[in-house]
């Protein structure tokens, strides 16, 4: 395992720099210094995917609620990056079947249909990159989706996004255009993504909280709520929340390196 | 003691750069065509495309772009340090340069702090580029 991260880091092992953690550390200082965003905004992130996470039974951290207490109290790893920050470990397999939406009609199951797809891959090594505080691969990869889709963000009802660390949530709804650079404190306030909120993000609690399958974590919830197979944690009326017609789901890989963005909708 | 930490990988791209950190010299790659300064070294200019190049050896003076902070040691080599700082530092000149911030506690760190070159021999062959508050 040491033999690999030295490897896939190269030569910045040699100044002890490994892994997501160090370069995701690197991308959210950069942020809190261009648009002041800080752990008072990604523990709001943490603490309402560990409130989903707590309504599904398949969640690595069911039982383990967090509270901002236990984020404040929480050891660095990276800083500014803690622990709650950082995504699962987890083994294990999410699969989902893509095919027509002509066949999709005859299944048992009913479907959940893609409407917009969106890339976007700045590639850029981060520690090459001069936008760590975006924008990233995020604006026009869902600028690309939503074109697709011919919606717009008030027609989305929840997100599933691909949550390797809190920051990752936080940049990729404010290039999305969810709020303005800085302004996602102030708009998480009140529960916006929890049970109940206007928006529910990472309805299954996430990569932080219910396991991590790398883009299939995000995709796979967003296609089961669509699919209505959510027991407690449906969106609808078991959690006051809207009922959802649509909604987005992202994907990113490296340190902010690439991403995808697709619109689902019940048929 | 001997160093226990990862040595840089050499390979003849990077030749030239450790070759100068031996002699306290900042190496580079300057084009001929555009005059881009490149980091890391490459057989084309990433800009222009053009082959030809000069070498440029930089002040060693920048300014922090941003850093990390470690409390975990991923490697044993590093245990002893924690907490330590990593940072991409933007040099005058152009390159961004991931390195360590030493001579300054870990929370007196800024972005766009001034910085400028220390050089940490490690033994007769390599010696690494570091960097503190200017």
């Amino acid at each position: 395992m040491q033999r690999m991260l030295i490897d896939f880091s190269g030569d910045d092992a040699v100044f002890g720099h490994f892994g997501a953690t160090g370069g995701y550390a690197l991308a959210a200082r950069r942020a809190m210094h261009e648009f002041g965003t800080g752990p008072e905004t990604w523990k709001k992130i943490a603490v309402g995917q560990r409130k989903w996470a707590g309504l599904n039974p398949a969640a690595m951290l069911r039982d383990k609620p967090l509270s901002e207490a236990d984020y404040d109290a929480a050891r660095w790893v990276v800083e500014p990056l803690r622990l709650p920050d950082n995504c699962l470990i987890t083994d294990g397999g999410r699969a989902i079947i893509v095919t027509s939406v002509e066949r999709a009609r005859d299944l048992r199951q009913p479907p959940a249909v893609i409407m917009g797809l969106g890339m976007h891959n700045p590639s850029t090594s981060i520690t090459q990159s001069d936008w760590m505080a975006g924008p990233t691969g995020a604006r026009p990869a869902g600028e690309a989706a939503f074109a697709m889709a011919g919606i717009t963000r008030d027609a989305v009802d929840a997100c599933e996004i691909y949550d390797c660390f809190t920051y990752t949530v936080e940049i990729t709804l404010q290039d999305y255009g969810f709020f303005k650079p800085g302004e996602g404190r102030d708009w998480l306030q009140g529960g916006t993504i929890e049970p109940g909120g206007r928006l529910p993000v990472n309805t299954s609690g996430g990569q932080l909280a219910e396991a991590y399958f790398m883009g299939l974590t995000p995709i796979a919830e967003g296609t089961m709520q669509i699919m209505g197979r959510c027991g407690q944690r449906q969106l609808g009326a078991a959690t006051k929340t809207k009922s959802p017609e649509i909604i987005l789901c992202s994907d990113n890989g490296g340190i902010l390196q690439s991403h995808a963005c697709i619109l689902l909708r019940r048929l | 003691m001997p160093y226990e930490k990862p040595l840089p990988k050499r390979n003849p791209d990077n030749q030239p750069f450790w070759e100068g950190c031996k002699n306290h010299e900042l190496r580079f790659q300057e084009c001929s065509a555009c005059g881009h300064v490149r980091w890391p070294p490459s057989l084309l200019c990433p800009r222009c495309h053009s082959p030809e190049a000069r070498r440029l050896t930089a002040k060693g003076t920048g300014r922090i772009y941003t850093f990390a902070v470690y409390h975990t040691a991923y490697h044993p080599g590093f245990a002893a340090e924690l907490p330590y700082t990593v940072a991409v530092v933007v040099l005058d000149e152009g390159p961004r340069l991931l390195t360590n911030i030493i001579g300054c506690p870990p929370g007196e760190v800024t972005c766009d702090m001034p910085v400028e070159i220390v050089w940490a021999d490690i033994d007769e062959n390599i010696t690494l580029p570091k960097f503190k508050p200017a």
